[in-house]
């Protein structure tokens, strides 16, 4: 029989703290063991239960690509009242971990073949968007996807995550990379601005195209707006949402937003469903 | 084909003493009215539930535990974690239900369509499911339906099967018991040599008493529309007010058959614990408090209407089915009489 | 008598709504089961005539204050503070004067209309087998009729709660409108409620045990205290987690012991906790132990004196001591 609740156990590869507030600490894990790995086959956009035996758990969404030979990514942040994110923050590499998943529904990628996107991320929402583009942008997919455009929008140049791989991605021709940050900076070359403003500004075209929203609520919302005014339809836009969460499998009923669980139905929705959810998120 | 077979009140304990070897037995037990589902001693006295109304807590706790273990761990001196699932005692998986109210024996096939009802098994509570699929459950048709009972008004009915694999009906000296699924078929074969077979009189003497027993309810609520209603009212100004008196006890949820949220939270000792997962409810502020502070419910208001959204509209939605089944827990328990009766008069009523 | 009240009540709350005195009005309106009232909040002067009083007026209204003044979650602008109207009991107004000295409630914004309480009713008085199907009081009888239309002819008294039974203050300690209720109920003898001190420290362990065996951790009875008021109570702490969360009897304990001493020189013997538990848990047993030992001990009673300070936050040098190692 399986058991949904029953973590595996999975190995801290490697730590790397993502931010100069030092509150963002991206790990890598390796299945303890092989067979674990092939049961845990999951797709971009999904998330899994960190798990701390006798600590608890978090559900975080997954950083890493599908194409990513066995290491799992998860970029966890660190807040006062929660107590599996402080103990997290406290592990050395080496160190033993379970986890649960993967759950939810993932980005609809077959619907997104063939198309553009536009990529757009705020804060640490990135998360789930960096495994979207690590998979799209892979040789053995690119062909398979239109032009793609990343904006990503930060508070400031230290809060910016995953720096090495825009750095990486800002190279490749292949992709329209735009970074932002709230105010000026000494030495900073990208723009300066909120994440809705400069989205107008860039004006992904909306032909033939998806675009993916993550990021603060007051960010999803403005950007959904600029959207909507370029001629986006709400059935092209999609969002992955948030919610405090414990089984995971939709049982234990506090996940939801309207009839569907977060945790099942989504994260991933898209603004046509959104939009007949209640705004109880 | 349905079976009918009879067996004399007073041969009952000394059946269910000797099935008890292989099974556990779940009865009512209690006194002065107030009754709870306890597993039967060993005893050789005579069962005396048979004029109970029904428990305080339903008896959902017998298969989804207030609070129960889901795996244990320890950690060596190298910081390794090793897990182990306790093996279960084989007997205390194989249970009898007897003497839940048709209600409540409904509302536990809500909570099967919850915890055991998806085809992956993915989606599957394997701890529910291992107690669920070998009990039989033997509900005890109503003869005295107390006034908070409203079950002929969600499709239930003091004498209804839906839910149970046997339904029994005292009939005075007797219980006459009716199969009502397969499992309840091979039950009862098991047990034939405690079993007499139904005479004529028998059987009028049951739809003597039973067949108008729905009459006997008065409280009726409408629901027809209720489900349609909430559709539209999630912002309605109803909620501003029907909230007001509410405690956030929980008590509504906790004493609920088809309520059925819960938690999971570790406990440990120096180098032991284990993964629990137990009852908790959605009229608690806690239960959506995210890390960050946020609190996607954060008032009693947001509160109540989760609960009464949840029994009628979300779940309807899901399962095709409003949870809730009429047995009045709530009601007879609420510290503030916030009536959940009234509450569906209200919906009704929204424009 | 409770009829007079009654007319008395509605009178006084229509002036407050007509005078403009009052945004809010709480009371008690008629319960959907016999033998209940339920919590009532009045906000136009049309649904006055919902209002009730009788013999089973018997939760603790002061519970909702605290929750009114001290809105979750905080708002960050100043919130305008309604102006209330709550009827008060004796029990009721000495929750309220807890509240006021704890700082919980905004004194110029509440109305108190008082009542000299003749003691409220409890219907797990009467045996749980026996299904009531309706009730009437009138001149101090309360008559009940069970499902086969048989009348049972109680007298009010026999079905008075324990804490009412016992209590001391049935004139609100505190109120801006009194209403007498003529023929004084004479106070309670002293002294009630001995039996727990009279057993061993071994039986009362035992007793405690068995009691709270029966709590399956819902939380009523700390909800329907005006004293919980805790913006996070010990036992929803999660960092660190003071208790476990099980149903077991440890936790319970915990959660148990945790509760009853945060009550101590604080909690006014309303009963709420005990009226609320749906398991029939009698908590009043030990929250009673504290009522007496403040009493005894430091000679004080919560919630009777506005101007006297809390038991707990004032030191005399003669306060005594034989507690500390004494149980
Ligand atoms: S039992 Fe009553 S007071 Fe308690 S949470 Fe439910 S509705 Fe509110
Ligand atoms: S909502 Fe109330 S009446 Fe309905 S099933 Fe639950 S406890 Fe029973
Ligand atoms: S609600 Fe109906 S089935 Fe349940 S106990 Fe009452 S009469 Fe029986
Ligand atoms: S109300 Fe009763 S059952 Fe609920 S927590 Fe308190 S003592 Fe326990
Ligand atoms: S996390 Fe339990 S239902 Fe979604």
């Amino acid at each position: 029989m399986i058991n949904p609740y029953l973590p595996l156990p999975v190995k801290v590869q490697k730590i790397t703290i993502e931010n100069e507030t030092k509150d963002l600490k991206t790990f890598d894990l390796e299945f303890c063991d092989k067979n674990d790995a092939e049961w845990f086959k999951y797709t971009c956009g999904q998330f899994a239960e960190l798990s701390l035996l006798g600590i608890g758990e978090v559900p975080i969404g997954i950083a890493s690509s599908p194409m990513d030979n066995r290491i799992l990514q998860f970029t966890v942040k660190r807040y006062p009242i929660g107590v599996v994110s402080s103990t997290l923050h406290n592990l050395s590499e080496g160190d033993t971990i379970g986890i649960r998943g993967p759950f939810g529904n993932g980005f609809p990628m077959k619907d997104f073949e063939g198309s553009n996107l536009a990529i757009i991320g705020g804060g640490f929402a990135l998360t789930t968007l960096r495994s979207l583009t690590k998979y799209i942008i892979h040789e053995k997919n690119r062909s398979r996807f239109g032009e793609i455009t990343i904006m990503v929008a930060a508070r400031d140049p230290g809060e910016m995550l995953y720096k090495y791989d825009l750095e990486e991605w800002s190279k490749r021709e292949d992709i329209k990379l735009i970074r932002t940050i709230d105010r000026e900076v000494d030495g900073w070359t990208g723009k300066v601005g909120f994440a809705a403003p400069v989205l107008k500004e860039i004006s992904p075209s909306s032909g033939n195209a998806y675009a993916i929203v993550c990021g603060p609520p007051i960010m999803i919302k403005t950007c959904i707006a600029v959207l909507l005014e370029l001629g986006f339809k709400a059935s092209q836009i999609f969002n992955s949402l948030e919610m405090r969460m414990k089984c995971g499998i939709g049982k234990c009923g506090r996940c939801n937003i309207g009839s569907k669980y977060v945790c099942k139905d989504g994260p991933v929705f898209s603004y046509t469903q959104l939009e007949k959810l209640p705004q109880e998120y | 084909m349905i079976e009918e077979k009879i067996i004399k009140k007073n041969r009952l304990n000394a059946m269910l003493q000797e099935l008890s070897k292989e099974y556990s037995i779940y009865i009512p037990a209690g006194e002065n009215g107030d009754f709870r589902f306890c597993e039967l001693r060993d005893t050789n006295d005579e069962l005396v539930f048979w004029d109970y109304r029904n428990t305080r807590i339903s008896p959902k706790e017998i298969l989804f535990p207030h609070s129960e273990i889901l795996y244990e761990f320890s950690r060596d001196e190298s910081h390794q974690f090793s897990i182990s699932q306790n093996n279960d005692d084989q007997r205390k998986m194989k249970n009898v239900i007897l003497g839940i109210r048709p209600c409540d024996a409904r509302a536990i096939g809500f909570l099967d369509r919850v915890f055991i009802g998806e085809p992956n098994e993915r989606f599957v509570d394997p701890y529910y499911l291992k107690r669920r699929i070998h009990t039989i459950i033997i509900s005890l048709a109503c003869n005295r339906p107390q006034i908070s009972c409203f079950c002929t008004s969600l499709n239930g009915r003091p004498d209804g099967e839906e839910g149970a694999d046997i339904i029994a009906f005292d009939i005075g000296e007797e219980i006459l018991l009716k199969t009502v699924t397969e499992k309840g078929k091979e039950f009862i074969k098991e047990s034939s040599k405690w079993l007499g077979n139904v005479k004529k009189s028998d059987i009028d003497k049951k739809n003597k008493i039973f067949k108008e027993s729905a009459k006997r309810i008065n409280s009726r609520v409408s629901v027809e529309k209720v489900k349609e209603k909430l559709d539209d009212s999630f912002e309605a100004d109803f909620w501003n007010e029907i909230h007001r008196k509410c405690l956030g006890c929980g008590i509504c949820t906790f004493l609920c058959s088809t309520c059925h949220c819960f938690d999971i939270t570790d406990e440990t000792s120096a180098d032991r614990g284990k993964r629990i997962k137990c009852w908790d409810s959605c009229m608690y502020p806690l239960f959506t408090l995210h890390a960050s502070g946020h609190n996607p419910r954060p008032n009693y208001k947001e509160r109540m209407r989760q609960r009464i959204m949840h029994k009628f509209n979300y779940c309807p939605e899901n399962f095709k089915e409003l949870f809730c089944v009429g047995c009045g827990r709530c009601i007879r328990n609420c510290p503030v009489n916030l009536d959940i009766r009234e509450v569906i008069n209200q919906v009704s009523q929204l424009k | 008598m409770m009829k007079e009240i009654e007319t008395r009540i509605k009178e006084v709350v229509k002036d407050l709504f007509t005078q403009n005195k009052i945004d809010l009005f709480i009371g008690y309106s008629k319960g959907s089961l016999p033998l209940t009232s339920s919590p009532c909040f009045i906000t136009k002067s049309e649904d006055i005539e919902k209002l009730v009083w009788n013999s089973f007026c018997s939760n603790n209204l002061a519970v909702y204050l605290p929750r009114i003044f001290n809105p979750q979650p905080r708002k960050k602008e100043k919130i305008e503070l309604p102006r209330i109207g709550i009827l008060a009991k004796g029990c009721d107004a000495r929750s309220i004067v807890v509240l006021i000295k704890e700082h919980q409630i905004a004194r110029d914004n509440v109305f108190i209309l008082g009542i000299v309480c003749q003691g409220m009713g409890d219907r797990k008085k009467i045996r749980n087998d026996i299904e009531i199907t309706g009730a009437e009081e009138k001149n101090g009888r309360i008559t009940i009729v069970d499902e086969n239309k048989k009348e049972i002819e109680l007298k009010r008294e026999e079905l008075l709660s324990d804490c009412c039974i016992e209590c001391q203050h049935a004139t609100p300690p505190i109120h801006d409108i009194l209403i007498e209720s003529g023929n004084q109920r004479p106070a309670a003898p002293k002294g009630g409620g001995r039996d727990f001190e009279k057993k061993s420290i071994e039986d009362r362990w035992n007793l405690f045990q068995e009691e709270i065996s029966k709590c399956i951790r819902c939380y009523a009875c700390r909800q329907a205290c005006p004293n919980c008021y805790c913006r996070e109570c010990f036992a929803d702490q999660t960092k660190p987690r003071w208790i476990g969360v099980t149903d077991h009897i440890s936790d319970v304990m915990f959660y148990q012991i945790g509760r009853i001493f945060h009550q101590a020189g604080r909690c006014v013997d309303c009963g709420a906790c005990v009226r609320a538990c749906p398991m029939g848990i009698d908590l009043r047993v030990f929250t009673h132990k504290l009522v007496r030992d403040a009493k005894e001990l430091f000679d004080y009673e919560a919630g009777v004196f506005l101007e006297e300070g809390l038991l707990l936050a004032t030191f005399k040098p003669e306060d005594k001591q034989e507690f500390i190692s004494e149980p």
